[in-house]
């Protein structure tokens, strides 16, 4: 949207980041440790694919077909006739359900977004899966474990 | 902490004299506190972790948070989410003595800076709008289509959305060299993201040095306002300069003043 400004310069003024707007860069960058010498959680890799849930490219062509049929370029001509009508349940199905994807893992990972609040993270806390759940393949932590048994 | 002691996640690596101390929990679902395992002049931040998974929200989210706080106190290099290393001697041993030198470097590079986000969307409907009136291809098969029962033009949709994304890519890579070409002569280097989402014309990082950041934010400004009827700009930072703290930026230092 355009913003109309009272003319002159114009100092932009860059908005401080909320973690959703940085996830993708905070999941792909940073500096990387040699992955012969760093321990991996359990877990990393999950969310890594979690949080980048990319539509499949198929999903993404329908999507664009459907948003493209949709555009209403001339005046509508007929009325809407059984296929429009198939084409519209299914627009609003698949729109919700690829939108659904990308939003549901934004959701999941920055939980409310921006805001500062501890609740949120109480509640979250709260939320957290058994314990028990994916140990026995804790294997990044064998490492530390296994050092603190051999102690010598 | 003993020899043998807990993992530690490693959040990012600064100079050893200038670790802050910072009140925030760490990642974990104890009360993790953030300390330093300093070697030489440089410190790694850490936290101990537990062997627990990770859980992903609140994870992330303190990852972001600790290194957030950081970078308003110093130069950090920021460290890849979920990095752990065994122990604090493995963390000298293995990562802040071999990498000393390279770590110096790219703490000397990222000196001064930030790293600024601009993005650009699309108004879809007016970008496919444009697509549709330019692209004859698209707006033939688009009107073969109408009124084709659903199941019958399944693969002309597939084909037809291949079509318009080619065009929107297209898009894409033309908007996002207009937009670079402007700011990247103004910051030490630029960084063109993956688009991420559909509606996504720009999304490129740049390691801006602290005192043109006003010239920066101009450039932007009249971009915003050039763009404006076209383009959702949206103008992030400053923030860690994750996207620059990979190795090849100090030892390429192609871009780098």
């Amino acid at each position: 949207m355009a913003t109309s400004q009272g003319g002159g310069s114009y100092l932009a003024r860059p908005q401080p980041s909320g973690l959703a707007e940085v996830i993708d860069i905070i999941l792909d960058k940073g500096l990387v440790i040699d992955i012969y010498v760093r321990v991996s959680l359990v877990g990393i890799e999950l969310l890594t694919i979690d949080a980048r849930i990319v539509i499949a490219s198929v999903d993404t062509y329908l999507r664009f077909a459907e948003a493209v049929n949709r555009l209403d370029l001339e005046a509508k001509s007929d009325s809407k006739g059984l296929p429009e009508m198939v084409d519209d349940m299914t627009t609003g199905a698949s729109k919700s359900k690829t939108k659904g994807a990308l939003e549901g893992a934004k959701e999941k990972l920055t939980g409310d977004d921006d805001d500062d609040d501890h609740e949120d993270e109480d509640g979250k806390q709260k939320q957290k899966q058994p314990r028990g759940r994916s140990r026995s393949s804790a294997s990044g932590s064998s490492r530390s474990r296994s050092r603190k048994d051999d102690d010598e | 902490m003993s020899d043998g002691g807990p993992a530690l996640y490693v959040y990012g690596v600064v100079r050893a004299p200038d670790a802050p101390q910072l009140d925030s929990l760490g990642v974990g679902d104890h009360s993790a506190r953030l300390s330093d395992v300093a070697h030489g002049g440089i410190a790694a931040l850490v936290s101990e972790v537990d062997e627990g998974p990770l859980a992903a929200a609140r994870d992330l989210r303190a990852h972001w948070r600790v290194l957030e706080e950081v970078a308003k106190r110093t130069t950090v290099v920021p460290v890849r989410f979920g990095t752990v290393m065994a122990g604090r001697e493995e963390l000298v041993q293995e990562f802040l003595a071999p990498e000393a030198d390279r770590l110096d470097a790219l703490l000397a590079d990222l000196e001064g800076k930030v790293q600024l986000s601009v993005k650009a969307f699309y108004d879809e409907e007016r970008l496919l709008g444009e697509v549709v009136s330019s692209s004859p291809a698209v707006a033939q098969l688009r009107e073969k289509l109408k009124g084709m029962p659903e199941a019958a033009g399944y693969y002309e949709r597939i084909r037809l959305g291949e079509l318009v994304s080619g065009e929107v890519e297209r898009c894409r890579e033309r908007d996002t060299a207009a937009v670079l070409a402007r700011l990247e002569p103004l910051a030490v280097a630029a960084n063109n993201e993956d688009p991420g989402t559909a509606d996504t014309a720009v999304n490129a990082t740049f390691l801006v040095e602290e005192e043109r950041l006003d010239e920066f934010s101009e450039a932007v400004g009249q971009l915003t306002e050039e763009l404006g009827d076209r383009l959702r700009v949206r103008y992030v930072g400053p923030m860690p300069a994750y996207s620059f703290a990979d190795a090849d930026m100090a030892a390429g230092s192609g871009s780098w003043a």
